[in-house]
């Protein structure tokens, strides 16, 4: 199950598991969003390379308006994934305390 | 413990429960659990992405090795396809030349303890080794 949405701050907040079935739905969230934006990733179990594709690709978009995609609260799983894709480069990452 | 599985992304979620049942069954360090998750979606996806000359299931087997989980995915009546041998992806080039894609198979090979690839009578088999680093 996958579930993405804004919270009271204006977060974006992505939870559950981000596969290659679930990539359309978030890339169709995504590219409505504008400005500087933070995706709160604490609820997010897994992601495969569909999902950084989709990461990726908003990135990208918002940089092209010098804005970008923040992304924070990351499990450790996760960051694993990010930092072998050389997303560490790429994103502002901050991890979550229980992957300290 | 084996399964098949349609040529559907569909599907991904089936799989999920498989390995789920198989974790269950099995006493297999839960740390190896991520990368059993992805290695098997990226091979499946690519699977059902590029195999598109045959409508037959996918099977996915997995059993216990030593310290974690042998898999393997076969595809029937396919063209030969070794993901050992997919062009590097350069993970340190700057944001304006990253492109989304490529990364399933290089994020297999760098995750997997060991990959091994079959392919005999037109049947592709890939099974690699997930353990505990």
């Amino acid at each position: 199950m996958f579930q993405i949405g804004f919270d009271d701050s204006g977060n974006i907040v992505a939870e559950g598991r981000l596969d290659a079935a679930q990539a359309p739905h978030a890339q169709e969230f995504l590219d409505a969003v504008a400005g500087d934006c933070v995706l709160d990733l604490g609820k997010l179990e897994y992601i495969s390379s569909a999902g950084l594709g989709v990461l990726l690709r908003t990135h990208k978009r918002l940089m092209d308006a010098n804005h970008g995609l923040r992304l924070v609260n990351v499990n450790h799983h996760i960051n694993d994934i990010f930092m072998y894709s050389g997303f560490d480069k790429l994103f502002q990452i901050e991890t979550g305390e229980s992957s300290q | 413990m084996q399964q098949e599985f349609g040529r559907s992304l569909n599907k991904l979620k089936n799989i999920v429960d498989f390995t789920d049942n198989f974790f269950a069954a099995h006493d297999i360090d839960p740390s190896v659990r991520y990368i059993v998750d992805l290695c098997v979606e990226e091979l499946f996806v690519n699977m059902v992405t590029y195999d598109t000359e045959t409508k037959t299931d996918i099977l996915i087997e997995m059993q216990p090795h030593e310290r974690g989980v042998e898999v393997s995915l076969t595809g029937f009546g396919v063209e030969r396809f070794d993901p050992r041998e997919v062009d590097p992806v350069d993970v340190d080039a700057p944001l304006e030349q990253r492109t989304p894609g490529g990364l399933g198979l290089y994020l297999v090979l760098k995750m997997v303890s060991s990959i091994h690839y079959e392919y005999r009578d037109r049947n592709s088999k890939i099974t690699f080794i997930a353990d505990r680093k």
